[in-house]
Parts: C-alpha cells; structure tokens; sequence
C-alpha cells in the first residue's frame, strides 16, 4: 500500500516516513501543500497523511482541492491546532480521520491500515480468501494449516491482490501502489516476487491462486468458486 | 455582617429627611404664629364679651335709676367666668366665680380657678340712666371677663395637627413618586448591567444600549465599557494566540521526540543505529529544550516588575555579543562591519538582558545573509537616546509581514516551518527586552536592499548605574 505524508516539519516527516516503511508501506512525503496537492492528484495513493499548518498552501484548502479533483484516497489530518470546530470542519470537508500532535506512531499506523480496510470495503483486519487467510495487523499468511513464510514485498504484493480477490490488477497498479515515487526501478522485479509468492503459496498438485493474464496483470485465482 | 447598600434607599432617605426638617421648620413657624393670632383673637374676643356685658346693662324695671345685667339673646359660653360690679360692691350680674381684680381698667390678668388657667380682662366703666337731664343717675361699673386659655392652646393644637397630618402625606406621596422616579432613572444601568453580563471570553461584544448613550451621566461609563472590552479583548485574543502557538510549537516539538524514539523502537535494532538514533533524539530534546527555555524568557521579561532597576554598559553588550558571533560570520563567511562608539552608555537592563538582545538582532541578520554579504552594526548616541542599528544585504522582510515580525511565534511563512532556524520568539524577546529598558525597537526594509533592525533605548547617568 501506498501512503503520501504531507508534512513540512522536516523531522516530523522522516520518523513518520520510516515507521510507515517498517510496517511495509511504500511512502511518499511532500514537503509543502503545492507539492502535496500535485502528489495527491495522481490518484495513486492508499492514505493520505495531511499536515494543517503548512507552507505555501494549508491543509484545509489542499484537502479541499484533493477531493474537488475527485481524488477518493482516504485523507488523515495530522495537527497540533486546537478546537473540536476545525475537526468537524475538516470531517465536512471529506477528510476521513484526525490526529492530534503529539500522536503515537504505532496508533498512526493502526489508523492508516483501518483506513485502508475500510476503503478496500472490508473491516475486519483478517482478509479471507477461499482457505488463504492473511493477517494485516501481524503480517502473517496462512494457507489452510499452514503458515507461509514471504517476504516484506511478497506480502505486500499479496495484501494488495487479496483487497480485490477475482479483479485483474495491471503491472503497472502494482508498481505505483507498492513502491514509492521511483517505482519504475522496480519494474523488473515485480515479475521474479509475482513467480516467489505464486510458488510460495502452492498447494502440491494444485492449480497456481495467482494467475497471469498476458499484458493485462496479475489476478488472485479464487479456485472453487468459479 | 456584610450589608449591602442601596442608592435608592439612600436617596430616599435623604429626601424624606430633608423633607421631615422642613416640614419640623414649617410646623414650628406655623405654630408660632398661629399662637400669635389665636392669642389677639382671643384678646380681642375678651375685650368684646367685656364690651358686650358693659352694653348688656340696662335700666331696670323698677325705673329707680338702677341698672340690671341683661343677656337677653346675648347668650355667654358656659365656660366663661365675668362679673359686673358696681362701685358700691352690688353684684350686677356674675357667671362662676370670677377674682376681684384691683387691676387698671383694659388690663389682661392671668389667674386659675380650679386647675383650668384663665385669662380675665378688666372693664370699667360709667353707665349713664337719662344722661343729660337732671335726673340722670350715675353708674360706676367694673366689668371682669375671663375665658379659659385651654381653648387658644386646643385651636394651636388642632392647627400643628392639620399640618403634621398633611406633612405625612406628603412624605408618603413623594416616597411613592420617588421609588417610581428612581427605578425609572435606574433603568438605563440596569440595561448596562445586563449588556455588561453578556460578555465573557467566548464573545468579547459590547454594545451599550441606547438609553445609557441617551443620558449625559451614563454616557461615559457606557463608552469607557466599550473601550475597556475592546483592550480586554484584544490583550485576550492576542493572549490566546500566544497560548495556541505555544502549544503548537511544544507539541510539534514533541510529537518530533516520540516518533524519533518510536520509530527506533520498531524493531530490534544494531548498536551503531541506536546510537544515531539516540544522537537524533537528544537533538529533538534540544531544540524542544530551547524553545521552552526562550518561551520562559519571554514570560520573565513580560511579568518583571515595574521598578526595574538594573542597568548595564549597552556598549559592552554589543561588542561582546559581536565577538560571540564571529565564529557564525565567519562560518557564513559573512563580514561584519561595526561603527561603535566608545562612550559608556548605560541602559535600564540586566548584562545578560542586554547581551541577548545585541547578539538576537546580531545573529538574526547573519542568518538572512548570504556568503560574501556584509552587516553592518552602529552603535550612536544622540540627546541621551542610544541607537543601535543592525542592516544586513539580504532578501529584507516581506511588506505585509512587517507589522507582525515582533509578534510571539511569527515567522515570515505561515507555516510556521522551522526549517530557516530559530523559534520564532527571538524578536518578541528582543521587543521585550526593549519595552522594559524604555525604550523602542523597529524593523524595516532599506532602501537598497536588507533588513535593518534600529533600536532606541534612553542611556541613564553612570551615578544611577549599578545593580
């Protein structure tokens, strides 16, 4: 999944970045609301984390813009202001949670992964596909009995298709959802982490749950149900 | 016991007082001469019963020349006592027992019969039987008339009565119309006092109603109401801004602390991280430290006492603060360019007070210089002001920011990024710092480009300096 912090306290923003990547998401921070805004607009972000107070345009009127343009990303509000008023404003405005500074990075996260069930229309943190169940909070896969061991980017990988069993999800998709903004680097080796995690989870004898559908993506095999 | 005082009371009692002597005044007067008037009526009416009896007497029957008392129709109150004597002692005619006076005819003489105090008035007289001709007979008559004083007195009585009884009402009267007067007139303060009850700190609106602006004696208590709620609510908002950007400022301040150690605490990590992340983290405590360190400042220099005295060479100050600053000149490779003048120039602040303020400004526009720039300090003295300007070549202040620089928590962005250094408070101690010593400080763009900072603090006499 992936996150936009928009955040101009430059300290701030490094520890947020880095607890976001260690609990696996690909993060992108932008330093001011002009750069947050052109960030947002491109649709491609999971969460979006919000600063009020920031340089050259404020949160406010960026969460506004976001959701004039039509961008559905789940928007966060992070602020040391003050007042019940501004969070019943910012809730009117299309902003879908709100923290207050000084936050506890692990609650950040937590908030971050409802948000993203929750837009993924699914709120339980345990996503279940036929016998494959996958445990969003502990990052653990299982496979009927058994517990699969994958990698950070298999998982993540995983976690995306299982948000959206049955639906083909392009190459591309994949990319900009899972790595951060130099995601075209990574281009070549979503192929060889696809081939590892459709290894990985299967069964002896069975039909592969990942197929590949040439030039149109990846898709997660609900096998029995169709 | 608390008592609570009531105006209207007062002011009642007060005219209902006043109103009491007067009437006292007017009751007394009124008595006295009502006694003076009785008293001649009742003389008079004395003399006239007396001249009444003298006429009474008439001839007798008996047609000898003798004279009988006649009061044929002329009836006599039943309290009044007379005789009518003739000169050989033969009583004429008599009613109670009226005193043998030897008093002088037309004399008033006070005497008692019984308990009852009279007043008798004595009459003599000649009565003639055919006066004129040859047989005319001669009477020598002595008339006493007298009539109880109690009468006048009960007449004197009855009159004060009438006058206390019509006073009363009086007073009652205009205790009605006064309560009613005064609650009229109270009224306008009562709808000030209830406008008055509305403010508080949600919503610092005053406006005075129309009927206080209407009266000339409520008109300045009305206006001096809007004026103090106006201060009141500006030194609040500005109070309260000051409250939210310090929280502001601590909690993002904090919230850099926690997710610093947070994040270090995600996983198990190696010795050599740890030790940059602790690195980091005391950084954090650092700059949280140094801005609660600059807020406290701030507080001390606003709440100091207002007979202040300490003082210190200013002159000093600005050449210690500029040797302070030489390492950071040098680092920024900016040149700094001092014209101070050797004077000793002493000034209504503490040393340290005075080095902060020097090396703020100083160190302000070092920071807002670029390599190769240059700063230029002057320190003069003019008609016992000390003027320190500091100017740098930078990009200068922003216009619309100008009027805010000195605020508490201003920085040029409204972000409040700290990314160009510093707490945004260096200022507002140094306005500080410079309203305590008496004096002024000011910020404006030269003309050719730059900041430049000026100073003007009064200089006291070297006899009074000395902490």
């Amino acid at each position: 999944m992936r996150v936009l912090v928009v955040e101009d306290e430059l300290r701030l923003a490094t520890n947020i970045v880095a607890g976001l990547r260690e609990a696996g998401f690909a993060v992108d921070h932008a330093i001011d609301g002009i750069e947050g805004l052109a960030y947002a607009e491109q649709g491609l972000f999971d969460v979006i984390l919000l600063d009020l107070m920031l340089p050259r345009r404020d949160g406010k009127s960026v969460l506004q813009a976001i959701r004039n343009k039509g961008v559905h990303s789940p928007v966060l509000i992070l602020t040391a202001q003050e007042g019940k008023t501004s969070v019943i404003d910012l809730l009117n405005l299309g902003a879908d949670d709100y923290l207050a500074k000084p936050f506890d990075l692990g609650e950040l996260i937590a908030r971050v992964k409802a948000l993203i069930r929750r837009s993924k229309g699914t709120s339980s943190p345990l996503l279940r596909v036929v016998d494959l169940s996958i445990d969003t909070v502990r990052q653990t896969v299982t496979r009927g009995k058994k517990s699969i061991d994958l990698s950070p980017t298999e998982y993540r990988i995983l976690e995306y298709l299982a948000h959206r069993p049955r639906a083909v999800v392009s190459k591309k998709e994949l990319l900009e959802h899972l790595y951060d903004y130099d995601w075209e680097h990574h281009s070549n080796v979503i192929e060889a982490h696809i081939s590892n995690l459709r290894r990985k989870l299967t069964l002896p004898g069975a039909e592969p749950i990942i197929e590949t559908l040439r030039h149109r993506g990846y898709r997660l095999y609900a096998e029995g149900e169709l | 016991m608390k008592t609570s005082a009531s105006i209207t009371r007062r002011l009642m009692l007060a005219v209902l007082l006043m109103q009491c002597v007067a009437a006292l005044v007017l009751i007394a007067t009124v008595a006295n001469h009502e006694r003076h008037v009785q008293f001649t009526v009742f003389k008079t009416n004395l003399r006239a019963s007396a001249n009444t009896l003298f006429g009474a007497l008439q001839e007798a029957d008996a047609r000898d020349g003798s004279i009988v008392l006649d009061l044929n129709g002329l009836p006599q109150p039943s309290k009044a006592v007379y005789s009518a004597i003739e000169a050989d002692g033969r009583v004429l005619g008599a009613q109670g027992e009226a005193p043998r006076l030897s008093t002088a005819s037309g004399t008033f003489t006070d005497a008692y019969i019984g308990n009852e105090h009279y007043i008798f008035y004595v009459l003599t007289g000649e009565r003639a039987i055919d006066p004129g001709k040859p047989f005319a007979v001669y009477h020598h008559i002595r008339i006493t008339y007298g009539l109880p004083m109690g009468r006048v007195w009960h007449e004197i009585l009855e009159a004060i009565r009438f006058f206390a009884l019509a006073t009363l009402l009086l007073l009652g009267l205009t205790a009605i119309f006064l309560t009613w007067l005064i609650r009229r007139f109270l009224f306008p303060i009562r709808e000030l006092a209830t406008e008055a009850d509305r403010i508080d700190s949600d919503s610092w609106v005053f406006d005075a109603p129309p009927s206080s602006k209407h009266f000339i004696e409520l008109r300045p208590l009305a206006s001096a109401m809007e004026k103090s709620v106006l201060r009141l609510q500006s030194s609040f908002e500005q109070q309260r801004r000051f409250t939210s950007d310090a929280a502001h400022e601590l909690k993002t301040d904090l919230a850099i602390v926690k997710s610093s150690l947070q994040v270090l605490n995600m996983r198990r990590r190696s010795v050599e991280e740890y030790e940059q992340g602790l690195l980091l983290g005391l950084d954090d405590i650092g700059r949280l430290e140094t801005t609660v360190q600059k807020m406290l400042t701030l507080a001390r220099l606003e709440q100091a006492p207002r007979n202040y005295n300490q003082s210190c060479n200013f002159a000093e100050a600005v050449l210690e603060a500029i040797a302070q600053s030489q390492p950071f000149a040098e680092l920024k490779q900016v040149q700094v360019e001092e014209r101070i003048t050797k004077e000793n120039l002493f000034v209504v602040a503490s040393k340290d007070d005075a080095l902060l303020l020097c090396s703020n400004v100083l160190m302000n526009a070092l920071q807002h210089s670029s390599a190769k720039e240059s700063v230029e300090i002057s320190l003069t003295c003019e008609n016992g002001v000390v003027s320190l300007a500091v100017r740098d070549h930078g990009a200068g202040v922003e216009p619309e920011d100008l009027p805010f620089v000195f605020g508490a928590f201003y920085r040029s962005d409204a972000s409040r990024s700290r990314r160009t250094g510093g707490t945004g408070l260096g200022l507002s101690i140094c306005k500080a710092i410079c309203e305590r010593a008496g004096g002024s400080i000011s910020i404006a763009n030269h003309a050719d480009g730059g900041a430049i900072v000026e100073m003007k603090l009064p200089i006291i006499a070297p006899d009074h300096a000395g902490s």
